[in-house]
């Protein structure tokens, strides 16, 4: 068994915020993306909105793996998407060059109907425009499982 | 409604200026879950996360999955905006809400499917509010959750 961390530490994760940044989709990343997801390019420089989830999290100048260790995951195979909800304000356009700010808004201990322990965590990045237009908001809600996985 | 289209984007749907509540949406199919396709998504997003690309590390897990690899979340849920994109076109959707309940597998095929569940309006818009998922035939719902899309004005 592993050890879980306190629940009070998960709890003060609430109010972290990341350092915040710019990020600007290349067209190469667009097209390298859409093809990921099955689908011809999108016209007039839009961008794939599967962009949404990684791009703000890059932008906001943190990782998928800081994410990871601020909940104090077991593991990178420990952790289970909940949910992602993505708003979309107008379109993301390729070579834009958006702010990005992120935050936790939400931490605690739960447990699943099994019984066992997890704890919950919801991010949230939001992305403006050059002018200053929200454009896209994403909110992340990810599963930090113990000794389940 | 029965446009079925394959991994492609073809023109928006006329029959989705007209739609109404209990429509269904035209489904959109990836015939297989495509590993390479995850690999280069783990690469792009920097995710660590094993079970996009190691076999054996899901084999390894107490799921009883075997050797496959996961289907990163973010690729699950884009079918589904293929989907829309095709039905309403590529600038419509509003806000898309996805939730998780079952992995997706390499080489799986998997159906995006939608229904119309509400017509509205706001800021002078006209939104159709839908609930979207995947599907597997045997597996049932992988993905869930509900979207926003924004309707051109009937002429």
């Amino acid at each position: 068994m592993k050890a879980i961390p306190a629940e009070i530490e998960i709890a003060a994760l609430v109010g972290h915020q990341f350092p915040g940044g710019t990020y600007k989709i290349e067209p190469w990343e667009n097209f390298l993306l859409t093809a990921c997801t099955g689908a011809q390019l999108l016209p007039n420089g839009i961008a794939h909105p599967v962009a949404l989830f990684h791009v703000p999290i890059v932008g906001s100048n943190t990782s998928i793996a800081e994410m990871f260790e601020l909940g104090q995951a077991e593991s990178d195979l420990s952790i289970i998407p909940e949910s992602y909800d993505w708003e979309m304000f107008e379109p993301l356009k390729e070579e834009v060059t958006y702010d990005i700010s992120g935050k936790i808004i939400a931490a605690e201990r739960r447990q699943n109907e099994r019984g066992q322990t997890y704890d919950w965590v919801q991010f949230c990045f939001e992305m403006t425009s050059p002018e200053n237009r929200l454009s896209a908001r994403s909110t992340i809600t990810w599963q930090y499982t113990r000794n389940t996985l | 409604m029965s446009d079925i289209n394959i991994e492609g984007t073809g023109d928006i749907k006329s029959d989705a200026i007209h739609c109404k509540v209990g429509d269904k949406i035209p489904e959109w199919v990836m015939e297989s879950v495509c590993p390479e396709r995850m690999r280069t998504m783990a690469a792009i997003l920097r995710d660590p996360n094993p079970l996009h690309w190691d076999r054996d590390a899901v084999a390894a897990l107490p799921l009883g999955l075997g050797k496959r690899t996961i289907n990163q979340g973010p690729l699950g849920l884009s079918y589904m905006v293929n989907m829309l994109h095709e039905w309403t076109g590529p600038e419509s959707i509003k806000r898309i809400v996805m939730r998780f309940p079952q992995v997706v597998l390499d080489e799986e095929r998997v159906v995006a499917k939608g229904m119309v569940t509400a017509i509205r309006e706001e800021g002078g818009k006209r939104l159709a509010d839908c609930n979207i998922w995947l599907e597997h035939a045997g597996r049932g719902r992988l993905l869930e959750g509900e979207a926003t899309v924004t309707l051109a004005v009937p002429s």
